[in-house]
């Protein structure tokens, strides 16, 4: 009992968070900078650095050469008797999977913004994520020492465009050039950061200039923070005194019921406010204890159960995240409850296939420590075990999942070649690992032109996998033109009535099948049977549905795959001797073939939202590049002397946009580009397509 | 046939504006109201009626982000069809999206200059030619007359009508006409079509009004305040 007491009270100073932001908000700057204060490293490292080090957290070459962050990597430091295990996720929108896959284990997060981009379209994106999920967060406001910073205005936004009851828990003494320090507000102490690296910490009481202006926000703060706690409005209506542990205790109460999102900020670059950061981390977000996490019961028709979070109780843990390293695979797994030691056997849900548990360890960037087991709540990562990402592991006797993970279908393909065959057979390696590692990312033969075809969220996403191929694999890879996932779908509903009848020789064969198709509105695919009168025997019913679903994969028109259709059999039939499971198959894709034309197909392409972020003097110039790109401008919006342009693009029109709009705006614009929709292709476009494929069909190439 | 059904619902067209007012260029219009009663809504309306009209509409709005007004559009759209074809009003809906712009500034970045630099690029790039402007969350306080006049002459040079939200203060809810007289420098032409919201109980009123002649020719009209949108039988 008291084991389990202090048990207890140890899980309440754990914290799985993430730092989620928008690219280049500062958020490997700031995991650099809190691994530094935990002193986990004992040197900062910048994001493209002169030292040429990289931070720590971007450990793959190429995310130090780049400066971005590709792979989230997962840590873990301590903190004033507190366990933080961070997991670092990356920026870009062709990586949300990872994202994803962070939120998904994690307790609570930090949400990067910057001071002066505020609340950028990737930040929005992140935030849906965050809301899917149920993470609670805290948002910290870098960026305060540069120019043009605005950490109240950030505030606002984050009411305004992402809805949170944002409140300032601190203010900053300066700001741009003059940043000093911080105000705590439920202190009442600036705080100043001394020191080549801001490690010593000075409190002093807040200078007069800010006084008034620190009242009026410890106002909005108690006010803000008295809705989660009785105990604290009755002080603020007596006008008792309000104690740190009573405020700290509502605004805890508010964030993690997601009611409340209390905002710190400073600079990490400068090395200020970082160690308040982590005492926010401490203060505001839950231990794993107080997460409702849940499973699927599979014995149950997948009703959701409750984890305990509680070491005594059977193992449930989460795959989350695979990595082929030098030692082989790599598993990063999450507790939800229950333990694992070495030499411990379980159960992958997906298989039920039995495991034993090899090394164990805690993983620090690319660095690692053994130990002996993990417990419920923490973070950990295992060797030798043969899963794939998502995957559950349970207590034998456990049928439960954790609920599977909304990953996006893939909306841009290159095909890649090996230049000899050392590379085949490392580029084979390769894909192997990567999809492994990344549901987004897919790989196939075309059965056409024998090619090897990768898919995945987007052009730098497919640049990476290609690169990393070269660089990690020493696969040298000839790639071809990217080409989109176009699909075929009708437009008007047809009737069909087709009979596959062959009875020359041999066996016979004899399927009658009638019906409709028609346009579906939402989904890709519906069958329905409405035969009545055993006009087609019952048993010959799966064959006719499989007789369609063959035909959808390629449309008899321009071999797209074909998607929302609707089919609908209601009537057929059949000869004792000669009909069988393939000839109702067959008639099923005569039938296809027959309707199909006369439902006027049409094309449908991928369309991407895309977000420009350019200064306000190349707006112009940006529009107009968007507009002959096929996009259309949904509209723009001007924050100070930046200008947000929101549009909706082919995706086919955006290769090789980022090196546009980098000549053109001098790179000081950026752009995100996310799936939206699928819409129908224009006719000048789609005669265009019809050519190519033609030619391409020609020459083979 | 959506369009059409969905054009017989014009908002003006209930409150007896003829083709005619509506579609002088350099006309003005304003809706009026307290602060929260519905101007958006209603302007929005007036937007989308001019988009099945096959008119581009250039959406201006100060403070709210462009998602926001985007919002706005959808949810008076699907109010509007929602009685209709799904895939039809979808349809639609992706054929207005062509025509319609929207532009949005925090408020301290709005002024008058910047507004009409912005739209002489986009008429220049061909990116977009407005046949009418939206204007809203202009404040009263901060638009001068002169201001106002410039933006007049611009629309018809440019040969576009502009609807502009006016937030009228408590102060000004009995006498909306002075209000409006008093923020164009006493020009009775300035604005060409005035209509007021005004709560009414559970209702919103929607009052027709000029600056120089008393209208009272019509019985007056109702929005509904679930959805904002004009009640088509006449209620006491």
């Amino acid at each position: 009992m008291k084991e389990l007491i202090s048990m207890n009270i140890l899980m309440q100073k754990v914290r799985n968070i993430g730092i989620s932001a928008h690219i280049d908000s500062g958020k490997t700057t700031l995991t650099e900078r809190i691994l530094y204060f935990t002193k986990k490293i004992h040197r900062i490292h910048e994001v493209k650095g002169k030292d040429g080090v990289g931070a720590t957290m971007d450990s793959m070459e190429l995310e130090k050469e780049r400066g971005i962050t590709i792979a989230s990597a997962a840590t873990y430091c301590q903190w004033k008797n507190h366990e933080i295990n961070i997991i670092d996720t990356p920026g870009h929108v062709d990586f949300t999977i990872e994202v994803e896959r962070a939120l998904r284990v994690l307790d609570g997060a930090i949400l990067v913004l910057c001071s002066v981009g505020g609340v950028q379209s990737q930040s929005i994106t992140v935030d849906q994520q965050m809301k899917r999920y149920q993470v609670p967060c805290l948002a910290f406001i870098n960026k305060c020492d540069r120019s043009g910073a605005d950490p109240f205005r950030v505030i606002r936004q984050l009411r305004e465009k992402l809805n949170h009851n944002a409140v300032a828990v601190q203010i900053p003494i300066g700001l741009e050039a003059d940043l000093e320090g911080i105000i705590d507000l439920i202190s009442m102490k600036a705080v100043y950061f001394d020191g080549e690296f801001g490690d010593s910490i000075r409190t002093e009481e807040i200078p007069a200039a800010f006084l008034d202006q620190a009242l009026m926000k410890r106002e909005e703060l108690v006010d803000a923070a008295s809705v989660f706690s009785d105990e604290l409005t009755e002080a603020v209506i007596e006008e008792k005194e309000i104690s740190e542990k009573l405020l700290i205790e509502a605004i805890r109460k508010g964030t993690i019921e997601r009611k409340l999102t209390p905002v710190v900020m400073g600079s990490a670059y400068k090395n200020k406010g970082i160690q308040l950061v982590l005492d926010a981390v401490n203060q505001f977000l839950p231990s794993p204890m107080e997460v409702d996490n849940r499973a699927l019961d599979l014995d149950k028709n997948e009703e959701p159960i409750r984890l305990s979070g509680k070491k005594e109780d059977p193992l449930v843990a989460l795959a989350f995240k695979l990595e082929d390293g030098q030692f082989g695979q790599l598993t990063y797994i999450r507790l939800y409850q229950g333990e694992l030691k070495k030499g411990d056997a379980c159960v992958n849900v997906r298989n039920g296939k039995k495991l034993k548990i090899g090394r164990i360890v805690r993983m620090h960037a690319d660095q690692m420590e053994d130990v002996e087991k993990i417990e419920a709540g923490y973070i950990g990562a295992l060797f030798g075990v043969d899963c794939v990402s998502g995957d559950t592991f349970t207590a034998a006797g456990l049928n439960l999942s954790m609920t599977s993970m909304h990953i996006p279908e893939p909306v841009i393909s290159l095909s890649i070649k090996p230049k000899d065959n050392a590379s085949e057979t490392n580029m084979a390696k390769a894909l192997n690992r990567f999809t492994k590692e990344d549901p987004t990312f897919q790989t196939f033969v075309s059965k056409e032109t024998g090619e090897t075809i990768i898919s995945g969220m987007g052009e730098l996403h497919l640049e990476v996998y290609v690169e990393r191929m070269r660089r990690e694999y020493k696969a040298e890879i000839i790639t071809g033109e990217p080409s989109v996932a176009y699909r075929e779908t009708i437009t008007r509903s047809t009737p069909f009535d087709y009979v596959h009848k062959k009875q020359t020789g041999g066996s016979g064969q004899y399927g009658r099948i009638a019906g409709f198709m028609e346009p579906l509105a939402e989904g890709d695919f519906v069958f329905e049977n409405k035969v009545t009168g055993g006009s087609i025997p019952t048993q010959y019913i799966p064959a006719c549905e499989k007789g369609f679903t063959a035909c959808l994969s390629k449309g008899p028109w321009m071999h797209y795959p074909v998607t929302g259709i609707k089919i609908v059999i209601n009537d057929g039939a059949s000869h004792s001797v000669d009909s069988s499971e393939m000839a109702f198959q067959a008639a099923a894709r005569g039938a296809f073939n027959q309707a199909y034309f006369k439902a006027q197909p049409v094309l449908q392409e991928p369309i991407m939202k895309v977000v420009v972020e350019t200064p306000a003097e190349f707006q112009g110039n940006v529009m107009g590049s968007l507009n002959q790109r096929r996009g259309m401008i949904i509209g723009s919006h001007d924050v100070g002397n930046t200008t947000e342009i929101e549009a909706q693009v082919p995706l086919s029109e955006m290769f090789g946009y980022s090196t546009t709009l980098r000549s053109m705006t001098q790179g000081k614009a950026l752009f995100t580009m996310e799936f939206l929709t699928y819409r129908q292709v224009p006719q000048s476009v789609l005669e265009a397509i019809e050519k190519k494929n033609e030619k391409k069909n020609r020459t083979g190439t | 046939m959506l369009k059409k059904q969905l054009i017989l619902k014009n908002p003006l067209g209930f409150l007896g504006y003829e083709t005619d007012d509506i579609d002088q260029q350099g006309n003005f219009g304003a809706v009026t109201s307290r602060a929260g009663v519905g101007k958006t809504a209603f302007l929005v309306q007036i937007a989308i009626s001019s988009l099945l009209k096959d008119k581009r509409v250039l959406h201006i709005g100060i403070q709210d982000p462009v998602d926001k007004v985007n919002l706005w559009y959808r949810e008076m759209f699907s109010n509007l069809t929602q009685d209709h074809d799904a895939k039809q009003s979808r349809q639609l809906w992706e054929s207005l999206l062509t025509r319609r712009f929207i532009m949005t500034f925090e408020t301290e970045s709005f002024d008058f200059t910047k507004l009409m630099a912005r739209i002489d690029e986009l008429i220049a790039q061909q990116i977009f030619t407005p046949q009418v402007l939206i204007l809203d969350g202009l404040s009263i306080d901060t638009a001068m007359p002169s201001e106002l006049n410039r933006l007049k002459k611009y629309a018809r040079q440019n040969h576009f009508i502009v609807w502009f939200s006016i937030r009228s203060h408590r102060r000004h809810t009995d006498d909306p006409v002075g209000m409006l007289r008093q923020w164009g420098g006493n020009d009775p032409n300035l604005f060409n079509m005035i209509i007021q919201l005004l709560p009414d109980k559970d209702k919103i009123q929607v009052k027709r009004l000029s600056l120089d002649r008393e209208i009272n020719d019509r019985p007056p009209l109702f929005l509904d305040p679930s959805t904002m949108m004009i009640k088509e039988t006449l209620e006491s």
